[in-house]
């Protein structure tokens, strides 16, 4: 399976490449490096699925019951807060992440959620915000 | 004879100057900032440097603001280890190897002892750097300005060469990941010819992918969203401690793997550009090579702790050599120490060490000190470094997600950078289901642009001719090395193969 | 009955609206009274730091503090060849509080002849002063077997080949050296590196056979006698390295402006701001000390007002022009 994903992206890549200027071996242009990359990719993607077919055993499943589950939720809310963090501001964003992350995957008891929610955003903002002076993106609390 | 007795006694002076409390404080200072730096994600010790320049100018005395900066600059290089060992994310392409060993000492409930010999490890090894800085700068600035184009090809060959070993048992896998770091490497505009490549129209891209991104992704979320897939209850993660010290038995193995390190990171570290990087692969790759139980590395052999550590704080010492010695800057961060200098009025260069003694033996004095200072700062670290791994996973893991949202939003202040991230962390998790190393991919997007900048300069140098490669003598057995060093690797492989296939009569 | 209510609710309505809005007149009024600066100004470097565009800025910024009523802050945005920094510099708000050190580098003077830039660099951006300029200075090592320039295109005639060293492809170096090299009928191959800092490693470590820098770059390297510059492209000797002739007068017909280092603000700065600027900039021009710093880092100060610097940045942009087609200049 990794094989043909990586056959794929070799195939691509090499096309994508040889668009770019090629120049030659002794003069390589843009594309050159990356274009025999790809082409090094394509045959090593190659070997990867002659040594598994040779092998023949059988795959594992991937995803044995529903164990995608939890990490789609983790990307899900990653992608949330990436959304919403410069309108909403980052405190207010990162306590809500840290409510749902613990909530929704892990289930901690909602109170204490609450009070380490509180308490790592605020710790968060001090180290970052406040020490390091780092932007943070502040939304409405500006 | 005479020269040797100036040495002490310029040696002498610079303690004297680097003890002045001021100094102690800055450099105390420093060392505080340059840890903290190193361990959060995001800020690098460039970075956090250039903050600071303007501070300097209030401060007055160069020998002050240069003492800080040195020591901002190795505590990064110290804290760049505590992240790589506790949660597998590398603080810095240096402490990419540390991760691999590390962290699986860390799983064993081994994280003290991990800590603690990357600790004394770098101190030693930092220290055996500045001993060298102080006696033969002059004579090693001189071999490292012959490095051209031509070398550092042929020793970023060797040490891609030397990154898929780290991926462990399949060779064809670690391949796969170098080949796929070094095109990622390739995104954004190409150095040489100016041309944009596979950014897709997205401006944003344009720069390339940065490395705290990529690694934040890769290591940091793609391991999270992997122990997802766990639930609490059956949690595989042991995060109980064992003990907080290292047992003789590491000190016993991991004596000469720090010695090792050393002596190599000093060497490499000397070379402009890069050379932390490959002096912590070379080092594991000599460390593994050594090793009398070499299938232990990648399971949590100490020595891949102690020899990469001890590699990069030499290499991080002996990058001041070009600055203190020629006036060439060879990192980020040097480059930045560099331009403090000018701007209060010092040229580093050839006549540092006559014109300017205090500035000189100052700052060497304070290296030493600040080593000294780094590990106490260090040790006492890594008890609480090690409570912090009793925090349920719970808890720590949406905590470590959002230090690496900030931390990468904190390079280029656009939500694109944790998009990009959120993206690798996919990758990553997909990676480790089939069983892919993310390591060598990530070294690999590091020395991957070097490789080909170096190559087309060296090219352009010899209108095409790729003998230059050869000819030249550093260069020339850099790629007899590597030569030689496929040649052992197939005759090794073949010989597995053959022996598995016909067993020796008698079994 | 609604009315005459209403226009007892009226009347008060007005009064009130009048108030208000004379209120908000007489504040706005105020706000535009308060000075600028109210805050602390970020100046932009486009180059990495440590470059010499960066000791300058933060050189300026040293003695800011004596002149200006709000600190400078130096900001490093490296990237595409310094295309990438002012780019965010002409996208940001012309209130005066983001600038842009390095106006007349490479990439304002140079790369528009050979490629269209996200922005018009002399409509988008307005001149505010001219701070330095940086010569483009050819370097040989000391141990060449070569101690002019002449001698050096005798030698290159032979060879199929010779090497200069460069900081950017096609920069202000990169062209400069090439059209040397097309003037002195030899084969001349620019090696781009990652700015001048590589380069000049690269040339101190003969991997090329000459290299192109500023002055600032080499003067430590030319003490050491390590280095020597035999030519410089400029209309007359650079003050920073006065013994090094010119290649005009060396017959060799390549003149640039060099790379001018100036600063610049956003399309729609306000004047008043502008003036400001210009005057605290000339200021820290005027300062001795300041003076004797940038020397001794070997970067001369050469301040213009913004009127005389835009008419010198459009004379040098058509200089460079002119090199270009006289010398056939082409991007590889």
């Amino acid at each position: 399976m990794t094989g043909y994903i990586l056959l794929v992206i070799g195939v691509v890549g090499a096309w994508s490449s040889a668009q770019l200027k090629m120049g030659s071996f002794r003069h390589p242009g843009v594309g050159f490096l990356p274009f025999g990359l790809c082409i090094i990719l394509t045959i090593f993607s190659l070997a990867l699925i002659i040594s598994r077919l040779k092998k023949g055993t059988p795959s594992k499943p991937f995803w044995p019951s529903r164990t995608w589950l939890r990490p789609l939720l983790g990307v899900v809310i990653l992608g949330l807060y990436a959304l919403v963090i410069e309108t909403l501001g980052f405190p207010l964003t990162t306590f809500i992440f840290l409510l749902i992350w613990m909530g929704v995957i892990e289930r901690v008891h909602w109170l204490k959620i609450t009070f380490i929610s509180i308490g790592v955003t605020l710790g968060l903002y001090l180290i970052f915000g406040f020490f390091l002076e780092v932007p943070v993106p502040m939304g409405f609390f500006k | 004879m005479s020269e040797i007795f100036a040495l002490f006694q310029g040696l002498a002076n610079g303690f004297g100057i680097a003890f002045s409390l001021t100094n102690l404080t800055f450099a105390l200072m420093g060392a505080l900032l340059g840890t903290a730096v190193g361990v959060l994600p995001g800020l690098g010790p460039a970075a956090t440097i250039a903050l600071l320049l303007p501070l300097s100018f209030k401060i007055g005395s160069p020998v002050t603001s240069i003492i800080m900066m040195a020591g901002i600059f190795y505590g990064a290089m110290y804290g760049g280890s505590t992240t790589s060992i506790l949660v597998n994310i590398p603080g810095e392409a240096a402490s990419v190897v540390t991760c691999i060993d590390g962290y699986q000492m860390a799983l064993k409930g081994r994280a003290g002892p991990a800590l603690a010999i990357a600790a004394i490890g770098s101190f030693i090894a930092g220290t055996i750097g500045v001993v060298g800085l102080t006696f033969v700068a002059p004579p090693l600035a001189e071999f490292a300005i012959k490095f051209g184009p031509p070398e550092y090809f042929a020793l970023t060959l060797l040490g891609l060469m030397m990154a898929t070993l780290l991926a462990g048992t399949s060779i064809l896998k670690g391949l796969i990941m170098v080949v796929l770091g070094l095109l990622l490497g390739a995104v954004g505009l190409d150095p040489i010819s100016g041309e944009v490549r596979f950014t897709w129209g997205l401006l944003m891209l344009q720069e390339g992918i940065d490395f705290v991104t990529l690694a934040m992704g890769l290591f940091g979320i793609g391991e999270i969203l992997y122990n997802l897939e766990k639930e609490l209850a059956t949690e595989l993660l042991t995060r109980k401690v064992s003990h907080l010290w290292p047992t003789l038995k590491d000190w016993a193995e991991s004596k000469w793997a720090i010695l090792r390190g050393s002596f190599i990171g000093f060497f490499i570290g000397i070379l402009p550009g890069g050379g932390a990087v490959i002096s912590s692969l070379v080092s594991y790759a000599v460390e593994k090579k050594v090793s009398k139980h070499p299938e232990e590395f990648g399971k949590g052999a100490i020595q891949g702790v102690a020899g990469p550590e001890s590699a990069n704080n030499s290499a991080a010492s002996a990058s001041f050599i070009p600055l203190l010695t020629l006036g060439i800057p060879g990192n980020a961060s040097i480059a930045m120490i560099f331009a403090a200098l000018l701007i209060q009025g010092i040229t580093p260069g050839p006549f540092l060490i006559s014109e300017r003694p205090d500035v000189f033996w100052g700052v060497v004095a304070s290296m030493y000190i600040g080593n000294v200072m780094l590990l106490v700062l260090n040790l006492p670290l890594v008890g609480i470094w090690v409570q912090l791994l009793r925090v349920p996973y719970a808890i720590l893991a949406p905590v470590i997600v959002l230090f690496c949202c900030i931390g990468v939003y904190s390079i280029r202040n656009t939500v694109f950078d944790i998009w990009v991230m959120g993206a690798f962390g996919v990758i990553g998790y997909l990676f480790r289901k089939v069983d892919l190393e993310p390591g060598p991919l990530i070294l690999a997007f590091v020395m991957g642009p070097i490789l080909e900048r170096s190559l087309r300069q060296a090219l352009l140098i010899s209108a095409g001719s790729p003998l230059i490669f050869f000819k030249r003598p550093i260069a020339g057995s850099l790629m007899g090395f590597l030569l030689l060093f496929i040649l052992i690797q197939i005759i090794v492989t073949l010989r597995k193969r053959w022996r598995t296939r016909f067993p020796p009569s008698g079994a | 009955m609604f009315f005459t209510e209403g226009g007892k609710v009226m009347k008060r309505l007005v009064i009130v609206s009048l108030i208000v809005f004379s209120l908000l007149i007489g504040f706005s009024m105020a706000g535009a009274q308060e000075k600028f600066p109210t805050k602390a100004i970020e100046v932009v470097v486009p180059f990495a730091a440590g470059g010499s565009t960066d000791v300058l800025a933060r050189l300026v910024a040293k003695y800011a503090p004596k002149y200006f009523d709000k600190p400078l802050v130096i900001v490093n945005k490296p990237g595409g060849g310094g295309v990438t920094g002012t780019e965010g510099v002409v996208r940001s708000k012309p209130d005066g509080y983001s600038l842009y050190l390095g106006y007349g580098s490479g990439h304002d003077l140079v790369e528009p002849h050979f490629k269209k830039l996200p922005y018009e660099t002399f409509v988008d951006l307005l001149p505010v002063c001219r701070l330095s300029v940086h010569s483009i200075c050819m370097i040989i090592r000391s141990d060449a077997p070569y101690k002019t320039a002449k001698e050096f295109a005798e030698w290159g005639k032979k060879k199929d080949q010779v090497t200069a060293s460069v900081s950017t492809r096609a920069g202000s170096v990169d062209i400069t050296l090439q059209a040397f090299g097309k003037s002195a009928g030899i084969k001349m191959v620019t090696v781009p590196f990652r700015g001048g800092a590589e380069s000049v490693t690269a040339i101190i470590g003969g991997q090329t056979d000459c290299g192109g820098n500023h002055p600032s770059e080499i003067i430590s390297h030319i003490k050491a006698k390590r280095l020597i510059p035999i030519a410089v492209a400029l209309e007359q000797r650079d003050p920073a390295i006065p013994d090094v002739p010119t290649f005009k007068e060396l017959g060799y017909n390549v003149v640039t402006a060099g790379s001018v280092k100036g600063v610049a603000a956003p399309k729609g700065t306000p004047p008043e701001v502008i003036q400001y600027l210009t005057q605290r900039f000339k200021k820290v021009c005027d300062d001795p000390e300041f003076i004797l710093d940038m020397k001794n880092i070997g970067q001369p100060v050469m301040y213009l007002g913004p009127a005389d610097f835009a008419k010198f940045l459009k004379e040098g942009f058509a200089e460079y022009g002119k090199l270009i087609k006289e010398f056939n200049i082409k991007l590889e």
